[in-house]
């Protein structure tokens, strides 16, 4: 799959890295260069800086030919409104973002926006870890 | 100190009483006036001209114990209901509006979160008052387990 | 009328006052103490502190029964995510959005924001009317019919010159409403109407063939 990633902080650098042993093509983006260095030595996409909520900046990173749009900066509204233009303007098949707010999250899901509410992750994974 | 008008805004408190009752003492000495106030605070998410049937009956129940703490202390009193977003501005109007030379009010003293806090309504007035303020503490011991 | 801004910063302070001043009720929602504060001293109890992108803030506003919601801050993306949480959640009948990257129009009126006002077309406009040599200047937005009224203006060097207006080739969609010639009288042009040099036209067009009807009048 070709796939773009908006935010290269520990998530979206960890999840690069996997997405390009794993074989596909990734490529990140991130409006910092100094963040790619999370990016391990061996990592075989590209590593673009720009901002993702920038058209140009998202054809320039090839969003129009990609199968995955990733937002993972740390702003629920920016990875909302780059998830959206990747969907409504360039016809990205697959859109997906993290939304801390949980309130947020729930209503983005029923406009279509694919999301993970790492709050709502975290909290549920150490509630599990804590009551067995 | 002598006081001439008195404006003794009241919120449902046990420390109502209390103020309400020194606001008549100081004004008898020179037959001054007191009012008691209540100001019924609105949300948002509601039009500033709703009318909410329990809060007004709440407010009137709250300014009639006044009015009969003033009874007791055989003292005349006049009576005001206000309805705002919030409490610190309509106080501050009011007293200006009638030329009060003295805000008396009951607090209690509270812990947000474990922390000593005034609200707001109280450093409002502090703030903004064209007149002296006296702030009444209802001082209650605590329970010692 | 109910209105809430969210945002008080310049835009969203001046907007207040004037919109009170009409006799709206208005909140500001502000995430910022300093700010609040400030308006607070300023305006009175017209401010909220929270932020305008939160479920949990617009409850406390009272969103449900506004009437229109105005976003201003000067991140395009708050303003968008608070117009549309107003939108899909609130069923706030109008939603308006500033805008800084003009880019950001099409995208905003596909998800729903009602009007984007963008101060960086709106200076654009102002230089395209100021500057005459300016090809193309914008005169009004047709907003919900998707259509605008432009002017094109006929310069020595364009290849058009001399040609009739039924020989060039319009974007389909736009129409040659009229033409003002040097003496200053304006005339409706027919199919025969020859265009000349410092002729000035007034044409009806949708935004996507702007620059087409550019080149069909003024030659590439």
């Amino acid at each position: 799959m070709k796939i773009v990633i908006m935010g290269c902080g520990r998530v979206g650098a960890r999840l690069a890295s996997s997405l390009d042993i794993d074989g596909h093509q990734v490529t990140i983006l991130d409006t910092d260069s100094y963040s790619f260095r999370r990016l391990p030595a061996a990592f075989g996409g590209s590593a673009l800086v720009g901002n993702g909520l920038d058209g140009e900046v998202l054809k320039g990173a090839g969003v129009e030919e990609s199968d995955v749009f990733v937002a993972l900066t740390q702003g629920d509204n920016r990875n909302i409104m780059a998830c959206q233009i990747a969907r409504q303007i360039f016809n990205v098949p697959r859109v997906v973002c993290r939304i801390y707010d949980p309130l947020r999250q729930e209503l983005y899901g029923t406009l279509g926006v694919e999301s993970i509410s790492s709050t709502i992750v975290m909290a549920d994974l150490f509630k599990e870890k804590l009551e067995g | 100190m002598d006081f001439n008008r008195i404006l003794v805004p009241v919120a449902g408190t046990e420390a109502d009483d209390e103020a309400t009752r020194l606001a008549c003492r100081f004004a008898r000495r020179t037959k001054g006036k007191v009012r008691a106030i209540y100001v019924i605070t609105l949300k948002r998410s509601l039009p500033l001209d709703a009318e909410i049937e329990s809060e007004t009956r709440k407010a009137e129940e709250i300014l009639a114990r006044a009015q009969s703490v003033a009874d007791e202390e055989d003292y005349e009193i006049e009576t005001d209901l206000l309805q705002a977003r919030e409490a610190g501005p309509p106080i501050v109007e009011e007293a200006v509006e009638y030329n009060v030379d003295l805000i008396l009010m009951g607090i209690k003293y509270k812990r947000a979160f474990g922390q000593f806090s005034l609200g707001s309504v109280v450093p409002y007035i502090l703030e903004n008052a064209p007149c002296r303020v006296i702030l009444y503490h209802q001082y209650t011991a605590p329970v010692s387990g | 009328m109910y209105i809430i801004v969210v945002g008080g910063g310049r835009v969203g302070y001046y907007l207040t006052r004037a919109l009170l001043a009409e006799g709206h009720e208005v909140l500001i929602i502000e995430k910022e103490a300093r700010v609040f504060q400030g308006i607070t001293d300023e305006l009175g109890s017209v401010c909220l502190r929270g932020d305008g992108c939160e479920v949990a803030t617009l409850i406390d506003a009272g969103t449900d029964r506004a009437d229109m919601l105005i976003a201003v801050t000067g991140d395009d993306d708050d303003n968008l995510v608070a117009c549309q949480v107003a939108k899909h959640r609130f069923k706030v009948p109008r939603t308006i959005a500033r805008i800084s990257n003009p880019q950001n129009e099409v995208l905003f009126k596909k998800l729903g924001v009602d009007v984007t006002v963008s101060a960086t077309n709106i200076i654009l406009e102002n230089i395209e009317t100021e500057v005459s040599t300016h090809p193309l200047t914008h005169l009004l937005m047709l907003g919900d019919r998707g259509l605008e009224i432009v002017d094109v203006k006929i310069s020595p060097e364009s290849t058009t010159i001399g040609k009739s207006v039924e020989t060039l080739s319009l974007p389909s969609g736009s129409v040659l409403s009229l033409i003002i010639r040097r003496d200053n009288k304006p005339f409706v042009p027919g199919t025969n109407t020859v265009i000349q040099a410092g002729d000035q036209i007034i044409a009806v067009t949708p935004p996507e063939s702007e620059e087409s009807l550019r080149i069909a009048l003024r030659g590439s």
